[in-house]
């Protein structure tokens, strides 16, 4: 070395000691290449792996929930909106590393907002221990819980509140089922992958049917965040964008006094327009409570909802199977009157019983009704007519009309989950002559939903077109326009001679005003409707007041505006119970509109 | 000051000088971009006044004859040990080490102007007439000296510096010609007694040591400077990420940073380029300092200059080895970068000593 570093060199030959110096400085030297070599290995070899770590380890992302997007009447009236609500939130990363003080900070968010330990075990447990993202833990806190938790900052490191938006709702079981509900994304949603964790998707109703329009997109920030967690300085900010609006076909109002004129019973009510199939309310009942939903609810009361004898969850408009009684005395009338096997002018002496071989089939009016026509035996719902006529029109041309009329098949109503009803296989060629009989009027082998028969009520009152029941009007955003929108569609058509229709409507009009349906009569307005009444098998005195009432209706006569079907289950009557609901809801419809109207004038 | 022979000015070492300088300016530049504590630059105004005066340190012990301080050895090496059990009584504890005597606005880290004082108190023992000529009883006299501040330092406890005492009593001895075969039976019996010192270690001590077999072990606890450091350094890759970029180093995520960890934040900062830079004035000055031990012809100065480049030379790479991840965690500052103004003072101090045997070579 010295011969090379030095200026001077050694005179004469190196001695032993000059040696060993020597032979250091290159140990020395073979140090600092290793070094070299080490820092080469950890810059330029692993630096790429080294640059993605510093990054993670100072940048923090915060999302920032989009507003999900908000729901309209037909007339611009919200039915769902949002508010900022504040969510505990625990930033994993950033609780206490140690088991011991994390528990204790969690034991003290429990005692101070009064959450199960458990709760909050569970939630941390989830998720990996390093994770800058918040866990959401409990939404919905009140004010005074955001204050206690602020108060107590210093004591809870990793622990936070964050404002989201949040669903509010009318009223808290306002068009439950027609809505849905927004829940946390559960496990099996998190493994399609599509969401995230803590996310809110709609579970549904029309909130899981149009879920990607209305979730818009979460913003978030990506902060500069020192080794603390302090925030240094904000990198880049997105903003949330907040989901499309969805204008539906619903209007506020009518929704609103079906609701109203159900209360207390259980069953379905679906209001829709005969001129384009709008679908103005639809009503199941009983209703679950939405805002119950939308927060993160504890098992027990999901087990209640779930076990409930009344079947909360389920749609009865579109879900609900029901015999459809005597509301199918119209389709047998106009497949009759179509078929020429009935003349409006055909009358038969009703004694209240009819006999088929050994099996005696019984009308639902002790002594029956006297010798009725066809329009009478609409009107009074005589049974022993129907029996007849049934016979004669046969059970394979009213399986054809009931299938014509788009029973046993989907309304091509985009709500999930509906059922299909049921009628018989037409390719039967023999049928039992019984099961004709009860078919006539209804009962037997013939399930319907409340939407058919709104569908089918439509397609009375404007003449045969099938509308399929449209929700969603369009779905838009300000900022770049019409994303969806739905002109409505025909999907069936019944040709009948217009003789037939108008017949039928006659009679309709009659049974309101002068027969089974009188309790749904409204002076002032031409209302034609029918009754029915699907009996439980066995007629004993216990089944008495457990049938599934019927009403269906449209109005005005002359140029129908809207049709109401009420079913109401273990109601009674149909007349007794069903026609008085749906003559509030018309009511509602034709004269509390014209009384509001004035008010406000 | 003091009559200087006009001769020693010809004799100046420059290229050691520009090194040690070159080195002080990029700790100053490097500690100037670190926010520590409250204000910003604070520290690195400090560090520039501390190189103010280790420099006229420098320049009065360049202008001194060394002969005379290895002389004077003795007394300051008592010196030095009655600073160590100062510490004992007096000390400050900074993150639970006694290192430090608070004297007034300054706080003195004894045991780094110790280090100087035990070279030339090494030197003054194996150069003296009964340590001849270099045998059994030159490394029975000399233990002694390393043994007792050992055991002063360590249960400050630092363990760096404490071990720091053994490699360059190690390699003085071997610069006195004492016969590598005894001294490898002295190493063979220092490393049987190692696992006696496992005992010995504190807990954390035990731990770093583990860390560094598996750095893994526990990356949010003892692990994390490793790891922080190996992020730091690695993330500058080749050309670096320049004062703005390093976030490792602003940001605090790096531990020590500008004391034992300044290597990297300075290698975050200015990559691979800028490291090989750094360690070229590093190999510069310690080959510089074996050069000038080599020409030295009389005993005294060429043990002098080998003892301070080799304790110059082992805190280089022990501090570099642990920051870039070859060798385990100890403390142990990187002379003329890390902040600190005792290590600063004993490393312009050593610097001095050096140019003065160079100086006197010839003489």
């Amino acid at each position: 070395m010295s011969r090379v570093f030095g200026r001077r060199r050694m005179p004469g030959r190196r001695d032993a000691v000059q040696q060993r110096i020597l032979a250091m400085a290159v140990a020395v030297t073979v140090a600092f290449v290793v070094i070299i070599g080490q820092l080469w290995y950890l810059q330029v070899l692993e630096g790429g792996r080294f640059l993605d770590a510093s990054d993670r380890n100072r940048i923090r992302i915060r999302p920032i929930a989009a507003p999900r997007g908000v729901l309209f009447d037909r007339n611009g009236a919200p039915l769902v909106d949002n508010r900022p609500a504040f969510t505990l939130s625990l930033i994993p990363r950033e609780l206490p590393r140690d088991t011991e003080s994390r528990d204790a900070v969690l034991g003290r968010v429990a005692s101070l907002l009064r959450i199960p330990y458990r709760e909050l075990q569970d939630a941390v447990a989830r998720v990996q221990t390093d994770s800058f993202l918040p866990v959401r833990v409990r939404r919905g806190l009140t004010l005074q819980d955001v204050a206690k938790v602020e108060e107590w900052k210093l004591e809870l490191p990793g622990v936070i509140t964050e404002v989201e938006p949040q669903r509010v709702y009318p009223t808290g079981r306002f068009a439950a089922h027609l809505l849905g509900y927004v829940r946390e994304a559960s496990d099996d949603q998190l493994k399609q992958g599509r969401y995230r964790r803590g996310e809110m998707v709609g579970q549904s109703g029309l909130e899981r049917l149009l879920d990607e329009y209305l979730r818009g997109q979460d913003g978030g920030e990506r902060i500069e965040v020192d080794a603390m967690g302090r925030p240094v300085r904000l990198i880049q900010q997105s903003e949330p964008r907040s989901g499309a609006q969805v204008i539906t076909t619903v209007d506020r109002r009518i929704q609103e006094a079906a609701e109203g004129a159900m209360e207390g019973h259980t069953g379905a009510v679906v209001v829709m327009d005969p001129r384009n199939g709008d679908l103005l309310a639809m009503v199941s009942t009983p209703a679950f409570d939405v805002d119950r939903f939308t927060e993160s609810i504890d098992r027990s009361a999901w087990l209640r909802v779930v076990q409930d004898p009344h079947f909360p969850l389920m749609n009865r408009a579109v879900q609900g199977q029901y015999a459809p009684a005597s509301i199918f005395k119209i389709l047998v009338a106009a497949a009759g009157l179509q078929e020429g096997s009935l003349t409006p002018g055909e009358s038969t002496h009703c004694t209240g019983e009819f006999q088929l071989g050994p099996q005696t089939f019984r009308d639902w009016k002790e002594g029956g009704h006297g010798t009725v026509d066809l329009k009478r035996a609409i009107v009074q719902s005589c049974n022993i007519f129907f029996y007849h006529a049934g016979l004669k029109i046969g059970g394979t041309t009213i399986v054809r009309y009931a299938r014509a009329f788009g029973f046993g098949a989907s309304t091509g109503i985009e709500l999930q989950g509906e059922k299909f009803g049921l009628v018989p296989r037409p390719a039967r060629r023999t049928w039992p002559l019984g099961e004709t009989v009860n078919l006539s009027i209804g009962q037997g082998a013939v399930l319907v939903t409340p939407t058919q028969v709104a569908r089918f009520m439509a397609a009375v009152a404007n003449g045969g077109v099938l509308w399929r029941p449209r929700i969603v009007q369009r779905i838009e955003r300000p900022e770049s326009g019409v994303l969806y929108s739905d002109a409505g569609q025909v999907n069936g058509h019944v040709e009948l001679s217009p003789v037939v229709w108008e017949f039928l409507r006659r009679s309709l009009l009659a049974a309101v005003n002068d027969g089974t349906g009188a309790a749904a009569r409204i002076p002032g307005l031409d209302i034609a409707g029918k009754t029915g009444t699907a009996q439980l098998i066995g007629k004993s005195k216990a089944a008495l007041g457990q049938d599934t009432a019927w009403f269906a209706a449209f109005a005005p006569v002359k140029d129908p505006e809207v049709v109401v079907v009420v079913l109401a289950e273990r109601g009674g009557r149909g007349g007794e119970v069903a026609a008085p609901i749906a003559r509030k809801i018309l009511n509602a419809i034709f004269f509390e509109k014209v009384a509001a109207i004035e008010v406000r004038g | 000051m003091l009559h200087v022979d006009r001769r020693l000015f010809q004799n100046v070492d420059w290229v050691l000088l520009t090194a040690a300088c070159a080195l002080v300016l990029m700790s100053v530049m490097t500690l100037a971009t670190l926010s520590v504590g409250r204000a910003a630059g604070v520290i690195a105004v400090r560090q520039a006044a501390w190189f103010g005066v280790g420099l006229l340190a420098l320049l009065t012990v360049a202008s001194l004859d060394y002969r005379r301080l290895v002389r004077a050895a003795p007394a300051l090496y008592l010196l030095g040990l009655v600073g160590l059990a100062l510490v004992y009584a007096f000390g400050r504890a900074v993150s639970g080490a006694r290192r430090w005597i608070v004297l007034g606005p300054l706080s003195v880290q004894p045991s780094e102007l110790f280090k100087v004082a035990f070279v030339l108190m090494t030197v003054w023992v194996i150069t003296s007439r009964w340590a001849q000529p270099a045998g059994r009883a030159t490394l029975a006299m000399t233990l002694p000296i390393a043994a007792v501040p050992f055991v002063l330092i360590i249960k400050q406890p630092d363990l760096g510096t404490a071990l720091l005492l053994f490699p360059v009593l190690m390699v003085l001895l071997i610069g006195a010609g004492l016969r590598l075969r005894l001294l490898g039976g002295a190493l063979a019996a220092g490393f049987a007694a190692l696992p006696l010192a496992w005992l010995v270690l504190k807990d954390y001590q035990r731990e770093r040591i583990l860390v560094f077999l598996d750095p893994f072990r526990d990356p949010l606890g003892s692990a994390y400077n490793v790891i922080q450091a190996k992020i730091a350094i690695g993330s500058g890759q080749l050309l670096g990420k320049g004062v703005a970029g390093a976030t490792q180093s602003r940001l605090a995520f790096l531990p020590e940073r500008h004391t034992d960890f300044v290597f990297a934040v300075f290698a975050e900062t200015w990559g691979f380029v800028g490291c090989l830079a750094l360690l070229t004035c590093y190999l510069l000055l310690l080959l510089r300092g074996f050069d000038i031990a080599a020409s030295s012809r009389e005993p005294v100065g060429r043990l002098v200059a080998l003892g301070l480049t080799s304790l110059l030379a082992v805190q280089v790479m022990i501090n570099v080895g642990m920051v870039t991840g070859l060798l385990p965690v100890v403390g142990i500052p990187l002379p003329l970068m890390s902040y600190g103004g005792s290590s600063m003072l004993a490393s312009l101090v050593a610097i001095g000593l050096l140019l003065s045997v160079r100086m006197r070579q010839f003489q």
